[in-house]
Order: C-alpha cells, then structure tokens, then sequence
C-alpha cells in the first residue's frame, strides 16, 4: 500500500480536498484540507485505479480514489464520506468536499449536471451539459 | 434506481431536472410545475420582454405597488446585494453612455430557480438552469462538474452535494457579460467563480459580485459565512475559497 501511495504522490499532478461542514450547533465553517501534490509526471499507457488510505480528518474519515490514465486524472471519488459517520447526523450536506484537478475528463467523471458560466439556448448545444442530457435522455 | 431527466429552454436559457427514484407520473408532474414556476418568473421579470412587470416598471410607467408582491421581494434582495456587496452588484448596471439602466436578472435568475425547488415535491433532484443549480437528496450526493472557463469541454473540478446550491459567474459562454457596477469595466484577471451554499439565490449574487470585484474576489468571498468557493484565474490557476481561509490550488509546486 505505501509503494501505491508513493507511486500515486509523484504521478498525480494535483488533487485537493476542501473540507467545510457546517453543523447546525455550530452556525460557522470548520475546515480541513487534505492536499496531495505531485511533481513529475511519469507517463504510463494504461489506465490505474489507485484507492489512499482512509484519512481522519475533524469530521471523519474521508477515503478517495482515482483513477489515472496515462499521466492524466480520468477520475476522482470519494469512497467514504465524514458524514457517513453516525456520530454526526447534523451535518449540513451542502458542503461536501471540493475536488479540483487540472485533467479532470468529462467523459469519465461521472458527473450528474455541470455548473459553469451562464449557457443561453444556443450556447448550450455546444456544453457538456447537453452531452450529459443527451445520454441522461436516450 | 430509476433516473429521469427532463429539458426545456425557458427564459433564453436551458433548464434540465434530473429526479432519482419518483415513478413517472409523479416525475412529469414534478417537471410541470418547475417549468410552469419559470415561465410565470419570465412572465414578471424578463427585461426582454416590452410587456413584463419588471420592463414597464424600468419605463416608471407602473409603480412597485402595482407589480406583482415577489417584485418587492426581488428588488430588496438586490439592495441586499448592493451593500454586501460594496455596490459591486447592482440593478442598475451603467451603460455605454453612461446612464444607469434597470436589469434585476442578476437576482431573478437564482431566484427563481430556488423557488422552483420548492414545488418539486420529492426528495432526490438536482434542477439547473444555465449552469446553475439547485441538489437535494437523502442518498448519495449528486456530483456537479465544474466546467473550465479556459476550455469549456473539461472540468476544472467536481463537488458532490447533498442538498445545497452551485453557482457559477465567469465569461466563457456569453462573452464579457458581467460588469462590476461601479465603474461599468469588466474585471480582469478572473476567468470564473463558483460558489457553493445553502441556497442558490445567494450563491449565485455571490458568485456575481465577487466576479464583478476582479483582483479582490477572494478576499470578498472569504467574508462570506456558510459558503465555498473555487476562483479560477485568467492564467488558469485556482484558489479554493472558504471562510477565513485560502488554499492555492495552482500547479507546478
């Protein structure tokens, strides 16, 4: 597993994790921040899923998995979420984390809607959104 | 579990609803009412429309005590917005000749989507209007991908959310259409903001006015309670926002 994540920290450009919650006890943000940064980039032809360890953070542990094509992030989950922790039933689901990455493709994201500038009618045939609802549609 | 997904362009732009597990009927009629809510918003509020509320109102031909009560309402969040904002975000956006003209759409639109939320009746959707959008749910959280203002065909990140709100300001699909209220100017140096909150009436004014700030965004958004933020720069570099913190995001370190 430590030769997995060592692997997974230089080949991974960058993926953070912005964890806020709110609690309804609390009324304000608490936060942490798991980063994983990288350096060089080591080109591999095929695709790996690569699942980190289970990270505690101040609401629980928080466990992701990415999945990585050549040397681009194809994909980001989160397999295990703070708020699945029982112990803390009151927090405010809005805020779950925020995943960034540079090479995150649309195509293998798994995503349910697209939030972007503005799209008018005719803007939208060119969107990604229309490309989801197509498939969503069909 | 079943997944229904509806579109329709109201109010110049694209509405999509997606539902998780309501049976058909109740689907449609959920779908009805949503698109019934935005037409009759459209109805009062489009600025493009001569016979609007909101048109004849700008032309001082009719008075807010004529209107429609939810007029009222939309004009006293916008000078909410007005003082949250330091005047960044405003009605009454200056025009080329230098005279103030009256477009609340920078309210209406959030809005309305929020209060369409309302009158879903079931409790797994997410609703989006142009990009913004409103997630509620039980079960496992929706993900929004946030699309990348430098190529619209990737993304720049994604959040899952259970029930909340995801906003975004920036240029890439209308041009430079966002302007900071004080000065007429378009910011420089952002390429998009999102923001992430409770209700998407606040995140998408947030996520207006702290576009229209330009170099201060972040500062502004940080100030924010309750709310999360991604600002992406014009060189493609990214800031993760949330109160009373900063997380450069940026590569190459």
């Amino acid at each position: 597993m430590k030769r997995i994540l060592l692997w997974l920290l230089t080949t991974v450009t960058i993926v953070v994790l912005l964890f806020g919650y709110r609690t309804s006890t609390m009324g304000a943000i608490g936060g942490d921040t798991v980063i994983a940064t990288g350096g060089d980039l080591q080109p591999s032809a095929q695709e790996s899923t690569v699942t980190g360890s289970s990270a505690q953070t101040q609401w629980g542990p928080v466990q992701v998995q990415i999945t990585v094509s050549g040397s681009q992030i194809t994909d980001v989950q989160v397999l295990e979420y703070p708020s699945d922790n029982p112990k803390d039933q009151q927090i405010n689901n809005y805020a779950l984390p925020i995943l960034v990455s540079e090479t995150l493709d649309a195509q293998s994201a798994d995503i349910d809607m697209v939030s972007g500038a503005t799209v008018t009618s005719v803007g939208y045939l060119q969107s990604l959104q229309a490309a989801l609802d197509e498939a969503g549609l069909g | 579990m079943t997944e229904r997904r509806f579109v329709e362009h109201v109010m110049g732009m694209p509405i999509t609803m997606v539902l998780r597990g309501a049976e058909s009927a109740l689907a449609e009629a959920a779908w009805r009412a949503v698109i019934d809510e935005l037409r009759w918003v459209d109805e009062v509020f489009s600025t493009y429309r001569d016979d609007s509320w909101i048109s004849r109102l700008g032309r001082g031909e009719v008075g807010v005590r004529d209107c429609p009560p939810e007029v009222d309402e939309v004009l006293s969040l916008g000078r909410t917005a007005y003082r949250a904002s330091g005047a960044a975000f405003s009605v009454w956006l200056p025009d080329a000749d230098g005279r103030s003209r009256f477009d609340p759409s920078g309210v209406v639109k959030g809005w309305a989507v929020e209060r369409a939320a309302g009158h879903v009746g079931h409790p797994d959707f997410c609703l989006s209007a142009g990009g913004d959008m409103v997630c509620r749910t039980d079960d496992r959280p929706w993900r929004v991908g946030i699309e990348h203002p430098l190529d619209p065909a990737r993304l720049v990140a994604v959040v899952p959310v259970r029930n909340g709100a995801v906003a975004t300001s920036g240029t890439a699909h209308r041009g430079q259409h966002i302007s900071d209220a004080r000065t007429g100017t378009v910011p420089e140096g952002l390429a998009s903001v999102t923001v992430v909150g409770p209700s998407l009436t606040w995140a998408d004014i947030y996520a207006t006015a702290a576009f229209a700030m330009g170099q201060s965004a972040v500062e502004w958004l940080r100030s924010r309670a309750d709310h999360r933020s991604l600002v992406v720069w014009a060189d493609g570099s990214t800031d993760l926002v949330e109160p009373g913190a900063r997380h450069p995001a940026a590569s190459g370190f």
